[in-house]
Parts: C-alpha cells; structure tokens; sequence
C-alpha cells in the first residue's frame, strides 16, 4: 500500500510539473463551451442540412450529441500519459524507483481517473454555458429544461473520464505512441461503427465501447437515424449505468492485458 | 559538479551485487550465455568489456529492467523488485534520457522524490551537490548531454542509496565534472558503500577501481582485484587488450 501511495503521490507531481493539466482543462472547455457555443451562437437550423432549432428538444439533444464526437481527446490525453513515458524513455528511471509495473500502471489510473473527472467536470459545465449562450443571444428558450440539459452533460463528462482511463490502459497495452492513437482513432471511429451497422454482428453492439458510451450518454440519435434508412432494427441500447460499468470493464480488460503481456516487457 | 562536497559523512552499508549464470537472448539473437558478478561493500568494482558483450544487460538484468533466461541477479540476496525501498539501496545511472525534456531537473527530481518516497527537501541538497542547482529551473531539453549526466547521477543519489551503479557516467562530463566523479566513488565506497561500474574509459577507471568483472561474448572472462588483473602488465588497458585479443584467437 505504501507503494502505491508514493506511485500515487509521484504521478500527481509529474502531472503538476507539465503544462499537460492546464492543456487538458482548455481541451475540454474547448470540446464543451466553445463546439456548443459556435453551434448554439450560429443557429442549428442554419447547419447544412438543417438542423432543429435549440427552442425544441431534438435540437438541444442534437447540439449535446456532438459531445460525443469529441470523446477522443480525453482518450488520447490517456494514451500519450503512458506511451510517453516510452518516446522519451523515461520508463526505465520510472520502473527503478517504482519496480512492481503494476503499481505504476495503477497509480496513472487514478491520477488520470482524477484528471478525467475534472475533464469531464470542464466539459459538462462549459456545455451549458455555450448553449444557453445561444439560447440568450438568439433570443429563444432552450428546447430542454436545464436539469435535463446538466443530467446529458454530466453523463458525456463521465463518459470522457472513463475514456481517458480507456486511452491510460490501451496505452500500457500498445506502449508505442503513435501505434496506440492509431489503435484508439481506428476503433472509436472505424471499427465501432462498422460493427454498428452490420447485420447480424450489430447485436453485440450495446457490449462494445461504442455502443456502451451511447447507453451511457443516452445518444441514440445515429442509431435511429440508420435504423429508419435501413429498416433494419437498431441495437437494443443499455441503461447509463451499465453503459458505465461495461466501459470500465473495457479499462480494466485492458489494464490486466497490460500488466501480463505489455509491461512484463524487457526494458532496453 | 561541485568538488569536495557530498562525500558520504556516515558510514554506508553497502549491498552485495550479485549475478550467477546469466544466460538471455533477444530474439534469436544471444546477449549473455554465462555471466557471473560480484561487487562487493568498500570497493570499487569496474565492468569492462568491448561493444556489444553484454555490460548493459547485465546491468539491467541486475535492476530489474530485463528478465534474464537464466540464472540469477541479486541485491543481497534479493531480486531489485523484491527490496522495499530499492532507490535507498541500490541509485541507478543508466540512461541519459531518463528525464521528460518539457520538464524541469527540480519538477523531474520533486517526481522521483516522491515515486521513492524521500522527503522533497533532498531534492535542493542533491541539486547542488551535482552542480544543477543554478539550473534547476531551465526545461531539460535543452541541456548538453554533459548536464544530462549530472541530472542522471542526480536522479541516483536522490535515494542516498548505500549502492551505485552506473553504466558510462562520464559520458559527456567535463573534467571538472569526472574528477569529482572520481573523488566521490572513492569517498563513496571508503565510506562502506559498493559501486560497480561500467566504462570504456580504461585510464579513468583505473584510477579509482579495486575489482575488475571483465566479459566478452556474452559470457565471463575475468573476475577478481585489479592488482592481479594488471601483475603482468604495464596498465589496465594494456593487461585488458592482451586478454581480449587472447580470448579473439580462442574464438577465431
């Protein structure tokens, strides 16, 4: 135990000591005030196609969907955590004060576990800020009720925590940097939605990350928009809570991946 | 650096180093296929051999950095993962690289502070005692790989371990820098400590080694104190090309 709190106490000071903090929480105010802001501000109705106005609920929940696109930053804000620690070979000095590789890999956990949650806190927040924003400066009330529109938020901030574990362990699991974004962009953006879509496979959507993070947030706007072009019935989609908890399978899935294979690893 | 200081006042007990038959391959390609250490408290012991015989994985076989395929690496008698506090025993310098180069040698020395679980006021001592402490606030990817060796030595001396090992430290290091290198190695081990050493640098390590491990090939050739090593033979360097050059015809 010991151990892990001195691990614990190290990684929160080289997370102190980087700029890497204060790029994180401008990341999210970034995906959260300022994606929702400029859509809000502009008007969804004046998108290309048009989208609903933020006076009705499906435009609200349109504009708070877009959330959902962004969640790859926390997770390659995760997946550098870790592979850097291989680029610039700071591994081996790490693994020398810290030899159980195990401790190390937990203690990124739960600082970045921290770090997503203030990510996750930033991005929620800012969101709301953007579109009552847009609701103020065109003159309209929000198609959703605020607790309606914190309780969609809040659920994408603890989707993009979860989704930095996510990028912590694929990184332990990858070690290589630019092996372990490709691994992350790939799946999140190729492989989850082809599997979305095929017949037949799409049933195991709801237990994949993809399908999990649409539980958990409560988007399901895409997979009704397939399923009505398709006529193809769309995935049975989970309730939040499991949503959660098959992500933070995933995290630890991975995690236990990298603790028997990855960071058994020699050190040369 | 800054000569004359950080000589240990106390006195040290220092680790016993060992490694018995260590065989690994990486790959199909064999590194080490029979290598026994021994360093011993109060002494200086250097690790030579040409490129490529194996000195550096040993050393990290020693640490715990690479898993050998056999045989056995001990620090008293315990692997280096299984000691409870393993940067109070045994202070590493291996990789020059070993600092993230976006931050500071006070932020990477505050972090290792704390992953080792030292107190953070020996963070300023260790600084000026390797002469970074006029740097200590400058981003470390701009610094010389000369500074990058002190950060090193730094980064080992942190845990006051009452063990050394160091894999090339001169590298890069002014002769200001090496002198008090040597000086401290000395003290260091006079002190009760062990060090055990790895250099191509044969003048410098004569000056300041007891004990001489010298491999080739992967595997042992010589092991004992630097007097025999050298009775017939003018110099360290001289005694080491006549063994090398004998072991070479063996092969060949």
């Amino acid at each position: 135990m010991r151990r892990l709190n001195d691990a614990v106490r190290g990684e929160t000071v080289r997370l102190t000591r980087t700029r890497l903090p204060l790029w994180t929480l401008l990341t999210a105010a970034g995906c959260g005030g300022v994606l929702t802001g400029i859509v809000g501000l502009t008007g969804p109705e004046n998108a290309t196609p048009p989208m609903p106005g933020l006076d009705t609920v499906e435009g609200v929940s349109a504009v708070l969907s877009l959330l959902g696109v962004t969640l790859f930053a926390p997770a390659l804000i995760g997946t550098v955590a870790i592979t850097g620690e291989y680029r610039h070979r700071t591994v081996a000095t790490t693994f020398l004060a810290v030899p159980k590789r195990g401790v190390v890999l937990t203690a990124k956990l739960l600082v970045y576990g921290a770090l997503g949650l203030a990510y996750g806190l930033v991005l929620a927040l800012s969101a709301v800020i953007g579109i009552y924003a847009g609701t103020v400066v065109n003159g309209i009330e929000a198609g959703l009720g605020l607790t309606a529109i914190l309780g969609t938020s809040v659920r994408y901030g603890i989707a993009a925590a979860i989704y930095m574990l996510l990028g912590v362990s694929i990184g332990a699991v990858a070690r290589h940097q630019l092996l372990a974004i490709g691994i992350t962009l790939g799946y999140f953006y190729l492989v989850d939605n082809l599997v979305m879509i095929l017949p037949g496979i799409n049933i195991a959507y709801p237990y994949l990350p993809g399908g999990a993070t649409a539980s958990l947030t409560g988007s399901t706007a895409l997979l009704e928009m397939i399923a009505a072009e398709t006529g193809l019935a769309g995935p049975v989609i989970q309730t939040p809570l499991l949503g959660a908890l098959v992500l933070l399978l995933y995290v630890l899935a991975a995690s236990a991946l990298a603790a028997v294979v990855s960071l058994r690893r020699d050190v040369v | 650096m800054t000569a004359g200081t950080s000589a240990p006042s106390e006195t040290l007990d220092g680790p016993v180093l060992r490694a018995e038959g260590l065989a690994k391959s990486f790959g199909p390609v064999p590194a080490l296929s029979g290598v026994d250490l021994l360093a011993l408290p109060g002494r200086v012991t250097g690790f030579v051999g040409p490129n490529g015989a194996g000195k550096s994985t040993t050393l990290r076989i020693l640490t715990g950095l690479v898993r050998a395929d056999r045989g056995t690496a001990t620090i008293d008698e315990v692997p280096y993962a299984a000691l409870s506090r393993p940067s109070q025993v045994l202070g590493v310098v291996g990789d020059l690289a070993g600092a993230h180069p976006g931050m500071t040698p006070r932020g990477h020395l505050q972090t290792q502070a704390a992953l080792i679980g030292v107190p953070r006021e020996w963070v300023g001592q260790v600084l000026h005692e390797t002469g970074l402490h006029d740097v200590a606030g400058r981003r470390i990817r701009g610094f010389s790989t000369g500074m990058k060796q002190r950060l090193a030595l730094a980064t080992a001396l942190l845990g006051r371990p009452s063990g050394l090992i160091l894999d090339e430290p001169t590298e890069g290091l002014d002769p200001s820098g090496i002198v008090w290198l040597r000086r401290f190695l000395r003290t260091f081990a006079d002190a009760g400590g062990t060090v055990l050493v790895s250099s191509h640098v044969l003048t410098e390590l004569q000056q300041v080694i007891d004990d001489l491990v010298l491999i080739a090939g992967g595997r042992s050739l010589w092991s004992g104190s630097l007097a025999d090593f050298t009775a017939e033979h003018a110099s360290l360097e001289e005694a080491y090309l006549s063994m090398i050059e004998k072991e070479m015809a063996c092969a060949g």
